[in-house]
C-alpha cells in the first residue's frame, strides 16, 4: 500500500485554475515524481511547485495507491481523470471535472465538488460528502453518452443538469437536485432524496426517482394508474412514463409528490 | 520578383500529357516559366511525385450551413485538436472543423483550389467572410438556384433569356462562381412539408417541374458562357430506386459545350441506388456508369462514403429530414427566404450496417466502371460522405484491388449479394489518380485557362510534392505506403510560395476568390425589371440595394467576365 499526501501550497492568486489530470493513481506508481508536469494558469509547473508531496510505502498496481489531497483544491481540475483503480480522498473541496472518464476505483470528497463531477465516467465510485455543482455525471457539450457506469453518491445537494444524457450507472443524491435532472437520459438510474425540478426532459429510457416533490413535470409525461412501491422504504410513488416527445419511450419517473407547471 | 526552381521533380501533368518525367519546374512571380536565372531559391524534389496543386470540385467548408454544423456538434471539436504554431492558429474539429483546420489540412494534402459546394445567395456574405480565412486555397462558390422564385416564374413563362438574366445578375451580385441546383423544386416544396419525388412532379404554386427547372438552368448557363457547367445535386438523393431518376436526368441532358461537360452531377454515389425500399436496397452503379460512358456531356463526382463519424449537410432539406428519421439524432433545418433551404445531421457510417456497406461499394464501383477518368472526379462530398482527410484512403482503394478485397471482407456479410465490387479488377495508375484529383476537376470547373490544374508554362505555380517515389512502390500491393505518402506533402507550393512543408504551414497565406461576372446588356438587366424589384421589396427581408456582396468582402479576387448572348 502506498499513500501519497498532497497538500496544496498557499499561492497568491487562489483563482488560478490548475489542470491536474496527472493527479491519478497510475501516476504515482513511479517513485520519481519530478517529471510530473501540471499547468497552472498559463504556465507549466512541476507537481512540487504546487503541492507538498509526502509518500509512504510501495505499490505495484494502481489498486494499492491512495492519494490524499488537502489544502484549498477548489480550483484543481480533472483530478482522477481516466482513473482505473485505487483510491483518492479529498479532504476539502475539489475543482471541476473530478473523475472524468474514470473506470474504476474510489474517489471520496469530504467537501463540495464543482461542476462536471464524474463526467462520462464508466465505472468505479465517487462519494461526495458535500454538495455537487452543475452537470454531475453528465456528458460534455453535445455528447450523446454521458455517464455509462459506476456510482456517484452525493450526500448534499446537486446542481442543475444532474445526470444529463445519462447512459448507465447510478446517481444517488440525498438532498435536492436543481433544474433538469436526467435530461436526455437513455438509461441508468437517478435517485433524488428530496425535491427536483423538470425531471427527465426528453428521456428515452432509464429511471428517475424523486423522494420529495417533482416540480414542473413536463406535459409530455403520462401519469400511470395507481401508486407504486419501489422497495420497502419507498412506497406510494406516482409513476410517470415518458418522455412522449420520443417514439416509444421507456423512461420512468417516480415521484412522491408532483406539481404540474401552471 | 520572387523566383523558385523545383529540381528533379517526377512530374505527372495530365493536361500537358506528361506522365512521369523527371524535370525541373521554374517559377517566377507566382507563374510557371521556361527558366529562371536566379537559382538561389531551389527545392530539391529528389525524384518524388510532383503534381499540380489539387482541385476539389465539390466540398462544403465555408458558409452558413457548415457553421451551423459547428454550432450543433460541439462534441466534434473534441477531436482533431492542434496547437498554435508560428504560422498556424490553434485548430479543432474533425468533420466540421474550424476554417483554419480545413485550410491547413487541405494544404498538407496538396490541395490549392477548392469549390464550396452550395452557397445560398442571400447568405453569400458569410461564405465570403469565411473564405477570407481559408487562406491557403483559392476559393469559389457554387450559388444555389434550385428554389429561386424568380427563376421558377421565368421557367413557367418559358422565358429562357429571363432565366439567364436572373442567374447572371445574381451570380455577379453575390460573387458566385457557378450555378448549383440542389434537389430542384424539392426545397421549395419542403417549405410546405413536401418533396417533389422524381423530376416530373409539379412544384406547388409555380407549376413547373424539377426537370424543367434543370433544363432551363443548363441552357441559361450556356447562354451566359459560364466557365463551369450547371452543377446538379439531383432529386431523390439517398432513396432506394433513385437510379432511374439519375439515368433519366442524364438522358435528358443535351451536349451543348465542346470544351467541357454540359452537366456536372455531384455525389452520384447517393443517386445510384436500386431496390424499392431499404430491405431490397442494392447497387445500380453499373447502369449509371454505363450511361456516363455513353454521355460525354456528363461529368460526375463519386461522393464516396468512408466509414466513421461525420456530419451531413446539404441544401436538400427534405432529404435531411428523412435521414433524421432514420438516425433519430440531432437535426437542423433552415429556410432561406425565396431561394433555398438546408438541413444538417450528424451521422455514423458503420461497417456493420448493410446500407452503409453498399454505399461504400457504390462509390468505388462508379469510379472503377467509368471508363474515362476525366468524367469522374474523386470527392467525398466533404463532409457528407467522409471528411476530405480520407482522400488518400480513397485513392489507395482505387489503386489496389487487394486493399478493396481486404476492406470488403470486413463489411456486413450480405453486402456481396447486393454489389458487384468484388468482380471489378481495375486498378488505377498514378496518371488516372492525377486526372481524378486535379486535372479533370480543373477542366470541369473551366479554370484551366486561369492556370489551375496543370504545370504548363503560364500556369499558376500551384505545386504539390509528395514523399512518394512511384518507381519504388507497387501501389497495388503496398497501399499503406500510398496512403502514408499522399497524406502529407513535403512541399505544397501556392503561387510560387511554399505554404506547407511536411504538414506545417509556413505562411499565413493569401488566397483569391474566383467569381464570374456575365456581361449582360441593358435590356436584360434584371435589377431594373419592375416586376423583379417589386418581388424583392415585397418578399425579401433585405433591401435590394443591400443584397449584393461588396468588393470589400473579397480582398484578392479574380473576376471572370464572360461574353453572353443577352
Amino acid at each position: 500500500m502506498k499513500t501519497v499526501r498532497l497538500k496544496r501550497k498557499d499561492i497568491k492568486n487562489p483563482y488560478l485554475p490548475v489542470e491536474a489530470e496527472k493527479i491519478t493513481t497510475e501516476t504515482f506508481l513511479n517513485n520519481d515524481i519530478s517529471e510530473i508536469r501540471i499547468w497552472s494558469g498559463n504556465q507549466e509547473k512541476i507537481l512540487e511547485d504546487l503541492f507538498t508531496v509526502d509518500t509512504e510505502g510501495e505499490a505495484d498496481t494502481a489498486e494499492d495507491v491512495h492519494i490524499i489531497l488537502s489544502g484549498d483544491c477548489s480550483k484543481v481540475k480533472r483530478v482522477g481523470e481516466y482513473m482505473t483503480a485505487g483510491r483518492i480522498t479529498v479532504e476539502g473541496d475539489i475543482g471541476m471535472h473530478c473523475g472524468n472518464f474514470m473506470s474504476g476505483g474510489l474517489i471520496e470528497i469530504k467537501g463540495n465538488a464543482d461542476s462536471w463531477l464524474g463526467r462520462e465516467m464508466r465505472g468505479g465510485e465517487i462519494i461526495c460528502r458535500g454538495n455537487a455543482a452543475l452537470y454531475c455525471g453528465s456528458g460534455y457539450r453535445g455528447e450523446k453518452k454521458g455517464m455509462r457506469g459506476g456510482l456517484i453518491h452525493i450526500e448534499g445537494d446537486a446542481g442543475d443538469f444532474l445526470g444529463e444524457t445519462l447512459w448507465g450507472g447510478k446517481i444517488i443524491v440525498d438532498g435536492n437536485a436543481g433544474n433538469m435532472p436526467g435530461a436526455e437520459m437513455q438509461g441508468g438510474e437517478i435517485i433524488i432524496g428530496k425535491d427536483a425540478e423538470i425531471p427527465g426532459a426528453n428521456m428515452k429510457d432509464g429511471v428517475c426517482i424523486i423522494c420529495g416533490t417533482a416540480f414542473d413535470i413536463l406535459p409530455t409525461f403520462m401519469l400511470e394508474d395507481g401508486k407504486k412501491n419501489i422497495d420497502d422504504f419507498k412506497t406510494g410513488f406516482f409513476e410517470f412514463s415518458g418522455d412522449h416527445a420520443n417514439r416509444k419511450p421507456k423512461g420512468r419517473i417516480y415521484a412522491k409528490d408532483y406539481r404540474i407547471h401552471q | 520578383m520572387s523566383e523558385l526552381l523545383v529540381k528533379n521533380a517526377f512530374v505527372i501533368d495530365p493536361l500537358n500529357n506528361i506522365n512521369g518525367e523527371i524535370m525541373d519546374i521554374a517559377v517566377k512571380d507566382g507563374k510557371i516559366v521556361e527558366s529562371v536565372k536566379d537559382t538561389s531559391n531551389t527545392i530539391d524534389a529528389k525524384g518524388n511525385l510532383t503534381l499540380p496543386g489539387g482541385v476539389d470540385s465539390h466540398t462544403h467548408i465555408c458558409g452558413t450551413k457548415v457553421n451551423f454544423g459547428r454550432y450543433m456538434s460541439p462534441e466534434d471539436m473534441r477531436a482533431g485538436r492542434g496547437r498554435a504554431q508560428k504560422y498556424m492558429y490553434p485548430v479543432s474539429g474533425y468533420s466540421v472543423p474550424t476554417v483554419y483546420a480545413n485550410t491547413y489540412r487541405y494544404s498538407s494534402l496538396g490541395y490549392t483550389t477548392v469549390l464550396e459546394g452550395a452557397m445560398a445567395p442571400l447568405e453569400a456574405r458569410h461564405t465570403h467572410e469565411e473564405f477570407s480565412y481559408n487562406t491557403l486555397q483559392d476559393t469559389m462558390a457554387n450559388t444555389l438556384f434550385d428554389g429561386n422564385w424568380a427563376v421558377m416564374e421565368a421557367v413557367a413563362e418559358n422565358d429562357l433569356k429571363k432565366v439567364a438574366a436572373i442567374v447572371g445578375w445574381t451570380l455577379a451580385a453575390v460573387k458566385g462562381f457557378a450555378v448549383k441546383i440542389t434537389n430542384p423544386g424539392g426545397t421549395e416544396m419542403w417549405g410546405w412539408g413536401k418533396d417533389v419525388g422524381c423530376m416530373h412532379t409539379k412544384v406547388d404554386h409555380f407549376g413547373v417541374t424539377a426537370a424543367e427547372i434543370t433544363d432551363y438552368l443548363i441552357r441559361a448557363n450556356e447562354l451566359l458562357n459560364l466557365p463551369h457547367s450547371a452543377h446538379l445535386h439531383n432529386n431523390n438523393l439517398g432513396k432506394p430506386g433513385n437510379y432511374k431518376c439519375t439515368l433519366e436526368r442524364m438522358q435528358r441532358t443535351p451536349d451543348l459545350n465542346d470544351k467541357r461537360q454540359t452537366l456536372y452531377m455531384t455525389h452520384v454515389q447517393f443517386h445510384s441506388y436500386g431496390g424499392s425500399k431499404w430491405a431490397d436496397f442494392c447497387s445500380k452503379a453499373d447502369d449509371v456508369a454505363w450511361m456516363i460512358n455513353r454521355k460525354p456531356q456528363i461529368a460526375i463526382d463519386m461522393g464516396q462514403v468512408m466509414f466513421g463519424k461525420t456530419t451531413t449537410m446539404t441544401a436538400d432539406g427534405p432529404m435531411e429530414f428523412n435521414l433524421y428519421r432514420l438516425y433519430n439524432n440531432k437535426w437542423s433545418n433552415h429556410d432561406v427566404e425565396l431561394e433555398t433551404g438546408s438541413g444538417i445531421i450528424p451521422v455514423l457510417y458503420s461497417k456493420k450496417n448493410l446500407v452503409n456497406s453498399i454505399m461504400w461499394s457504390i462509390g468505388l464501383e462508379l469510379a472503377l466502371m467509368t471508363k474515362n477518368p476525366w468524367q469522374c472526379m474523386l470527392a467525398t462530398d466533404n463532409p457528407n460522405g467522409a471528411p476530405f482527410v480520407k482522400y488518400p484512403e480513397v485513392i489507395a482503394l482505387l489503386m489496389s484491388s487487394k486493399y478493396r478485397d481486404e476492406e470488403f471482407s470486413t463489411l456486413q456479410k450480405d453486402t456481396e449479394k447486393r454489389v458487384i465490387l468484388p468482380s471489378l479488377d481495375r486498378e488505377m495508375d498514378w496518371n488516372e489518380i492525377a486526372i481524378m484529383t486535379r486535372a479533370a476537376q480543373a477542366k470541369a470547373l473551366g479554370i484551366v485557362d486561369l492556370g489551375k490544374g496543370h504545370l504548363g508554362v503560364g500556369a499558376d505555380a500551384d505545386i504539390a510534392i509528395y514523399p512518394v517515389k512511384t518507381g519504388d512502390i507497387d501501389p497495388t500491393q503496398e497501399y499503406e505506403k500510398v496512403i502514408e505518402g499522399l497524406s502529407v506533402t513535403t512541399h505544397t507550393i501556392k503561387r510560387g510560395r511554399t505554404v506547407s512543408k511536411d504538414g506545417n504551414c509556413l505562411v499565413f497565406g493569401d488566397n483569391a476568390t474566383i467569381w464570374v461576372k456575365p456581361k449582360i446588356s441593358e435590356n436584360y438587366d434584371i435589377s431594373k425589371d419592375p416586376e423583379f424589384i417589386k418581388r424583392f421589396e415585397r418578399y425579401y427581408t433585405v433591401n435590394m440595394a443591400n443584397y449584393p456582396v461588396e468588393e470589400e468582402y473579397i480582398n484578392r479576387n479574380i473576376c471572370i467576365e464572360t461574353e453572353t448572348e443577352l
